[in-house]
Parts: structure tokens; sequence; C-alpha cells
């Protein structure tokens, strides 16, 4: 499914090089839980920026179905990650100003569906996310917890195969991240193939099969 | 200071053009750094960088595209009103012709338009390919275009600068009118054979339009833009007017003909320079375009219709043609 | 390109977005309809000036002789119009009589125009003028038609309903107002008297055998050019001027008023062009983290450009139609108070005319032009910019 090789990401800020990922070699498959740990500064963040194609590699590919995604023009990458890839951030990121139904609607707008298939799809994430009851309300006044409900609606909207999650549960207090490790279960039954970006302990005593890939200065411990 | 220029629609026409000048000089400036670094497998940030950058370049040449086509309308509207200011000068040909700039201009603006046409389809087609497979080639094609607008810029300023409003200009009776013994249309032929040849020639260009036969079409399709205008000019014009004598491109532009030189000219232009881009440019991406193909035969199919119909409407009114 | 990007949910989110921005939107709403209602008025007063007269100018003739001595106008031969009359190709030939009259001590004039009542070519021209005259009590008396400006001037010096010309004879002649001239009249009306054409003699100081001018038309335009040089050629004194000579030079007139109008207003637009680039660079540069999110999101560049830019058009196209509207209701209901002096100045008496409304297609898509055309330039870089920002960003 995700296949990584050679991965290299360096970057150059006024004559200095810092090398973030080095040789990178990792292979997904369909429906594998992937639990990326490691410290803030050990690279997570950027490997999962360039598994969803918002940012490229100084070298190596990444191939999503064999798909080339760090070598897509714009056109193409970004409708593969409209179809293929939701993502959940560690602060959330929803439009403040927005509701819930409406920061759910925002990965389809752009696509080809008619207005009907969009608020059935709106819904039926909605749903999934256990976050239904509070659709019209303002992202402003939502709680943590429901705040990263919405954000999970939202990567789920358009069914894509994978889920990207930085840092899922560090805006969240312990009942909450329970909570998200269930819906992580529900989708990883669901076939999804999940990559965690995380350091905290709660994940490494998951009852799924997952997989933890340990990262330590932007190399993957063997 | 000559009273053409401070005319209210020739300095704004002139700004505008311009402006559109000053935005496409940016794009060429960042096209030609593009181009001379351009390798899309390369994971160079500065690709990355390019590659942005080519988004500006192309939103640039569309918004002047779209801007084109308006300020072309706007020209012409602007020189039909200028035939107040110049004596002698009934409509825009008289305008035009009133120095040797004017009609080198009018015809470089259509051939303009023709290019960004052809620019649109091929910046499509590259955009749908997974490494912008055509990306030089449609750079080149900008460089030129860039070329053909620094040479209209000139000459926007120069035909406007050198109306000299105190020289009479001959109107379109004298222009188009028929000489004593000369005969102004192509290769010898006379009214009813340049007909023939107008009507032969729409019914080729459909056939190979829809058959599919691309090299004959676009051959087809130049004779037919070539003797259409003689046709209107000579013949069909005369059933606008419903004047034997008054034979002129312009005239029916005006609004005492509902402005149908507008819809006529439009549709035989649009048509053609459609057509012929995408003819050429599937031909080079070995693609076809069947929403495309309808387009152009519906605009050359209204072009015909028009001018058939002035015809008919003459006929039946009157019992007898010109 | 996906064509159901257009659909509720785009619309409703940009409706949004637009909202929340608005007070950045706003303040650059703001000052476009100030200024498009300032050009927009301009140019609304500049086209109905010329729309009336060219109205005014068609019911003219077309030509007209004069007698110059040392360049100088001087009293024309009436006994030219006999020799205008064998001319073949010239019809409707009209000596006319009028002048300046100079009313001392304030230094104003009036402009005198005499009519011969009788001869049915000059009522055709002044029909607009002489409509609802009852014109059988009007030449009862010695009695004139007024101006508008003509009439609230001598109110205003307390000749009420009579005036006493002084000819340059010595003699005093007085002539009493019958009626003011109508109101669609008045841009060249408004200072003038018109009376019959013998008593303007007297007040002008003409004998019986002198006409000021004698206009005549020429049908057939085509003939125009032969019979100029035809009649030019009778009198080495006679000077011909034709109708389209002066319309022509009106309309320069015009032209330089509305042409030096618009070259400072292009300073104006550079301005406002500059401040808009400034602006919305600030505005995106706040925006890029919200931009890069979309695109993380799966929205492409282009998805992105066409939000940014139909942003920007709603921002257009409403001031737009604010402005241009606020400048309809400015010109030609309100009548352009202040803006109308700089287009009617140069004349003797304080002009207040109506402005008859005049849209055309020329006009609305100069305004648009004018207008858009810079905006967006000066838009479309930091409309880029922003668009292509990194959706990395987002993920910090």
């Amino acid at each position: 499914m995700i296949k990584i090789e050679n991965l290299y990401k360096t970057f150059y800020q006024e004559k200095n090089e810092s090398n973030i990922l080095i040789n990178i070699n990792l292979h997904i498959k369909k429906g594998e839980l992937i639990i990326l740990k490691g410290i803030s500064g050990s690279g997570k963040t950027t490997l999962l920026s360039l598994i969803a194609g918002l940012d490229r590699p100084s070298q190596g590919k990444i191939l999503i179905e064999n798909d080339p995604i760090s070598k897509l023009p714009d056109l193409f990458a970004s409708q593969l990650r409209a179809k293929k890839i939701g993502m959940i951030f560690q602060h959330f990121n929803l439009f403040e100003h927005l509701s819930v139904n409406e920061n759910v609607t925002i990965p389809l707008i752009p696509s080809t569906l008619s207005m009907k298939e969009i608020y059935k799809k709106v819904d039926k994430a909605l749903e999934l996310a256990n976050i239904t009851h509070k659709k019209s309300l303002l992202a402003s006044r939502l709680s943590g917890g429901e705040k990263q409900r919405t954000a999970i609606a939202r990567a789920l909207v358009a069914n894509p195969d994978i889920i990207l999650c930085d840092e899922p549960t560090a805006n969240l207090d312990k009942e909450n991240s329970l909570l998200f490790i269930q819906t992580i279960e529900r989708l990883h039954n669901f076939g999804k193939t999940i990559v965690i970006a995380t350091h905290d302990p709660l994940f490494e005593d998951l009852k799924l099969k997952n997989r933890i890939i340990p990262m330590v200065n932007g190399q993957i411990v063997p | 200071m000559n009273e053409i220029l401070l005319s209210n629609q020739v300095i704004i026409y002139l700004l505008s053009e311009s402006t559109l000048f000053f935005l496409l000089a940016i794009a060429f400036i960042v096209s030609i750094r593009i181009l001379l670094q351009w390798d899309f497998e390369s994971f160079n940030p500065i690709q990355f960088t390019l590659e942005k950058q080519s988004y500006l370049v192309t939103t640039i040449t569309l918004f002047v595209f779209a801007m084109k086509f308006f300020l072309l309308i706007y020209f012409v509207f602007t020189i039909d009103a200028l035939a107040l200011l110049i004596p002698g000068a009934m409509c825009g040909a008289g305008v035009i012709t009133a120095n040797e700039y004017g009609t080198p201009l009018l015809v470089l603006k259509l051939s303009l338009l023709a290019l960004l046409i052809l620019w649109f389809y091929m910046h499509a087609y590259d955009n749908r390919t997974k490494n912008h497979l055509y990306f030089k080639q449609k750079s080149w094609l900008f460089l030129v275009i860039f070329f053909f607008i620094v040479l209209e810029l000139f000459l926007d300023f120069q035909y406007f600068l050198a109306i000299d409003t105190h020289l009479p200009v001959s109107c379109c009776s004298a222009l188009f009118g028929q000489l004593e013994g000369a005969n102004p249309l192509p290769f010898g032929l006379n009214i009813s054979l340049l007909l023939i040849l107008f009507y032969l020639l729409y019914f080729l260009v459909m056939l190979t339009l829809n058959l599919n036969y691309k090299l004959l079409y676009i051959f087809s399709n130049i004779l037919f833009l070539y003797i259409a205008y003689y046709s209107v000019v000579y013949f069909f014009g005369t059933y606008i007017y419903q004047l034997p004598t008054h034979k002129c491109p312009f005239c029916m532009l005006q609004s005492d003909y509902f402005y149908v030189g507008y819809f006529l000219w439009a549709s035989l232009f649009l048509g053609t320079f459609i057509g012929i881009s995408d003819a050429l440019s599937s031909l080079w991406v070995k693609k076809t375009n069947l929403k495309h193909q309808k387009t152009v035969s519906y605009l050359l199919s209204l072009f015909v219709l028009l001018c058939t119909v002035y015809i008919a409407v003459y006929y039946l009114n009157n019992g007898v043609l010109l | 390109m996906n064509s159901n990007f257009w659909n509720n949910a785009f619309w409703h989110f940009l409706t949004l977005q637009l909202f929340k921005e608005r007070s950045k939107h706003l303040t650059v709403a703001i000052i476009s309809i100030l200024l498009l209602f300032l050009l927009s008025s301009v140019l609304f007063i500049s086209s109905s000036i010329r729309f009336s007269l060219e109205e005014t100018l068609e019911a003219q003739p077309d030509f007209v002789i004069s007698r110059l001595q040392g360049g100088v106008a001087v009293p024309t031969p009436l006994s030219w119009s006999d020799e205008l009359l064998n001319i073949y190709g010239i019809t409707k030939v009209t000596p006319r009589v009028y002048g300046r009259y100079f009313f001392q001590p304030k230094e104003k004039s009036f402009l005198i125009v005499g009519v011969d009542f009788f001869e049915e070519q000059s009522q055709k021209n002044l029909e607009k003028l002489i409509k609802n005259i009852d014109l059988k009590s009007f030449l009862k008396d010695p009695q004139m038609l007024v101006g508008k400006g003509v009439k609230e001037y001598l109110a205003e010096n307390f000749y009420k309903n009579e005036y006493k010309f002084l000819t340059p004879k010595g003699k005093f002649e007085t002539i009493k107002i019958f009626k003011t001239l109508p109101k669609e009249t008045q841009l060249i009306a408004n200072d003038m008297i018109i009376m019959p054409i013998d008593l303007a003699r007297n007040v002008l100081g003409y004998s019986e055998d002198e006409v000021t001018n004698i206009s005549f038309n020429v049908p057939n335009p085509d003939e125009w050019n032969q019979i100029n040089d035809k009649i030019s050629a009778l009198h080495y004194d006679l000077q011909i001027i034709n109708k389209k000579e002066v319309k022509k030079s009106y309309q320069t007139l015009y032209n330089y008023k509305g042409g030096f109008f618009l070259i400072l207003f292009l300073i104006v637009l550079m301005t406002f062009s500059l401040i808009l680039y400034q602006r919305y660079n600030m505005v995106y540069s706040s925006e890029k983290r919200h931009i890069g999110l979309l695109r993380a999101l799966g929205w492409s560049i282009n998805d992105v450009l066409k939000l940014k830019f139909m942003e920007t058009l709603i921002v257009i196209i409403s001031s737009y139609i604010i402005g241009v509207f606020m400048a309809y209701v400015f010109v030609f209901i309100l009548d352009a108070p202040l803006l109308k002096n700089i287009f009617l100045g140069g004349q003797n008496l304080q002009n207040s005319v109506e402005f008859i409304p005049v849209i055309d297609m020329a006009t609305l898509s100069s305004i648009f032009l004018l207008y858009a055309l810079p905006f967006i330039t000066a838009v479309l870089i930091p409309v880029w910019r922003v668009s292509v920002s990194n959706p990395k960003e987002a993920m910090l």
C-alpha cells in the first residue's frame, strides 16, 4: 500500500543543512496499523507530511498504491490526497468560524459529487465519529474531545483508505484519548491503513495487531 | 496633442493594453527562468519553486487571455466611435485605414487570439499529464505570444498617435467598392463561383471535422476563413445593408444593423481558431475532444446560417435578389 | 476540471470566508465604491452632455456662411442668400440675425436670436424651443422668449416682465418677456433670448439688408465637399463652416476636458493599485495557515486559486454595481451639484441643467475596464502567492 524507498529529507537554512530524515525504508501493507514512535524532533511529523504529499523529499520515493505521490504535479497529488488520504492533526486544525457540519464538508467541495451525495457522506462521517448531535455547533464552542471527533469525521468523509494521525492525543485528556483509541480500533476493523505518529505511551499497549516503528534523529531504529 | 488620444475610450484602451503587457512581462521573466532550469524529475528545491512559479505564469496568461477577448471587442467599438472625429470616415473601415498601422494591428490582434487559444489547448493537455510532458513546448509558445504582444503594444500606440484628425480618409465605399476593371476577389473568381466555393468549403470543413481527418480539416478551415471573408464583404454584407453597392466588413458592427457583425465575425473566427487549435494539438498529443468538435460545428454552422438567412429574408421580402 | 465545483457548498464556504474577513474586504470595497462613484459620475455627465449636444446639433443646419473683414466676422449681405438659391443641391437657405447683448454694468451678456416666425424653415429649426407658443399673441407686441438663466438674472436685477434694451443707435427698445424656454433646451438656451427678427435687428444694430449669417442644408452628404468649394469661391470674404466641424470641435473640447480628468484619475488609480497590492499581501499572509490546511485536505492549487479569484470578483462586482448606481442617482436624479461646473464652466450665466439619463455599453464597459483591470492586476500576485503556500504549514 505505502512503499517508502531510500527517503531523505534535508532542510537548507542559510547554508546550514539539517538532515531531518535519513534513509527511510518502509513498507506498509494494506490494513496495517503503524505507530511511529519517537520524541519530538525525531522526524515523524515530517515523514507523515511526506507520505501525504504535503512536502517533497530531497531524495527517494514514496508510492501510494504505486502512485509516486512525491513526484506528481499538484493536480494529481491533490486528487490522490483527497481520495485516498485522511489526516488528523495535533492541534485539530478546524475552521473555528465554521460549524462542525461545514468543517466536515470542506474536503468534498472540490469533488465532482452532487450536493445530495456530499451531504450523505458528511452525515455518515459524523455518525462514525459520534459527533452528529453537535453538527450545527460552531467549532470554537467545542470541547477538546469534540474537536478531535470533528477532525476524525473530516478525515473520514471521503472514505479514504489511509488515515494519518499526527500526535492525535497530545491535546486530549486521558478519557478522550481512550475514546480516540477506540475509534482507531473501529477504523482498523474497517480495513483502513492507519499510521499514527505519537510519543503517547498509551499507544504502546494496544490490543490490536500493530507495528511499532521507533524513530530517532530521523532514522528508523531497527 | 492628438485629440484622439484624449478620448476616454482610447485612453482606457491603451491603459488596459499596457497593464496586460506589464503582467505578461512579469510572466515572461519568470518563464525564461523556468525554461532555463526546468527539470521535472529532479528533487531540487529549486524545481519545486519553479513548479510554483509556473502557476503564476499560467494564471497571468489565462487572465490576459480572457481580457484580450474583451479588449478586442472594446477596440472595435472604440474604432467605430472614432469615425465621428475623422473626416470622411463613416465606419470603422475608414478609421482603421487612417494610417499604415491600423490593418496590421487588427490582423495581429486576430492572430494573437488564435495563438492564445492554441496555448490554452496546450496548457490543458499539459496539465493532464503526470509529468508535465508538454511543458517546454507550451513555454516556447508563450514566448512567441509574448513577442507578438510586444509588437501589438507598439502598434497600438503607433496607430493611435499617428491618426491625424485633419486628414480625410476613404470611406468603405472607396475602400471596398468595385474599381473599374479590377476584381477584388481572390483567384480571379466571380461572385457565383465564390459562393459555390464558400458552401463547398463549409461542407468539406464539417465533413473533415466530424470524420477526424485532421490535416485536411485544418487546411480546408483556413481556406474557408479566407473565402468567407470575401464572401461576407462582397456578397452577404450587401444583403445585410440591403444595398448592392455597400461592401464593408465594419459597418455591420454598428447599431443600425443590430450589431450582427459581432455575431458573424465572432462565430467565424472563434469557430476557426478553436477548431484549428483543437486539431493541431490533438494531432500532436494524439487525443481527440468530441465536445470541442461539436462546439466548432455549432459556431461555423451559426456563421453560415446567419449569412444565408439574410439572403433568404431579403428574397422572401422582395421576390428578387440584389 | 471539476464541473461541479460551482456547487452550493463552494458558494456557502466562499460566503462564510468573505464574512469572516469582512472588515478587510470592506475597507477595500468602500474605497473602490468612492473611486467608482467619482469616475462614473464624470463619465455619465460627459456622455449625457454629448448626447444633448448631438441632439441639438442634429437639428442645426448643415452649413453656415458669414462675411469676414480682416479675419473678423462682420454683417453678412442679405443678397448672398439669393446667390445660394441658385446653386443646385442646396436647400433651406435661411438668413439669421443674432448676437450678444451686454448687460451693463454687470458685464454679463445674453445671446439674442432673431427668428423670422413666418418662415417655415426657422420654425423647423427652433421647433423645440418655440413649441407651445401662441404665435399670434406673441407677435402682437414687442415680446421675447427667454432662457431660464436670463429670466432669473433679470428678476435678480428687478426686471420682472420686460427689459429696456439700449440699441447701438442710442435708442431704447422695450421688449416684454412672453415665456421661458422649455427645460430640455437648457444646455444651449440658458442664456438665450429669442425675438422676432426685426426686433433683433434693432437691438443689435443691423440694417435691413444685413444679417449675421446665412445657413443652409445639403441633403446629399457626398456633395458636401463640392458645395463647400463652390461657395467659398463665390466671394473672397466669405467664410463657410459645416456642421460636422462644429460637432467635431465640441467633441474635441469635451474629449479634452474628459481626457484631462482621466489622466489625473489614472494617478489616483495607480496609488489605489499599490495600496491594494500591499493590503492583499498582508491579508493573505495571515491566511497562509488556512490555505495550507485546505491543501492538506485535498484542495489543489487550482481550487484555491478559484476560491481566491471568486472572492476578489465578488468584491469587484458588488463595488462596481453600488458605485455606478450611486453615480446614476447623483448625476441623473440630483443633477450632480459641484461636479457639473467642471464641465459646464466657460459660459456667462450659471448653467442650471438637468442631465438627461444616457447609459450605454461603451461607458459601462469603460468604467468596468478602468476599475476591474488594475484591481485584478494588483491582486493577482498576492492571490498566487497565497494559493501556492506550503501545505506543510498546516502541520505546525
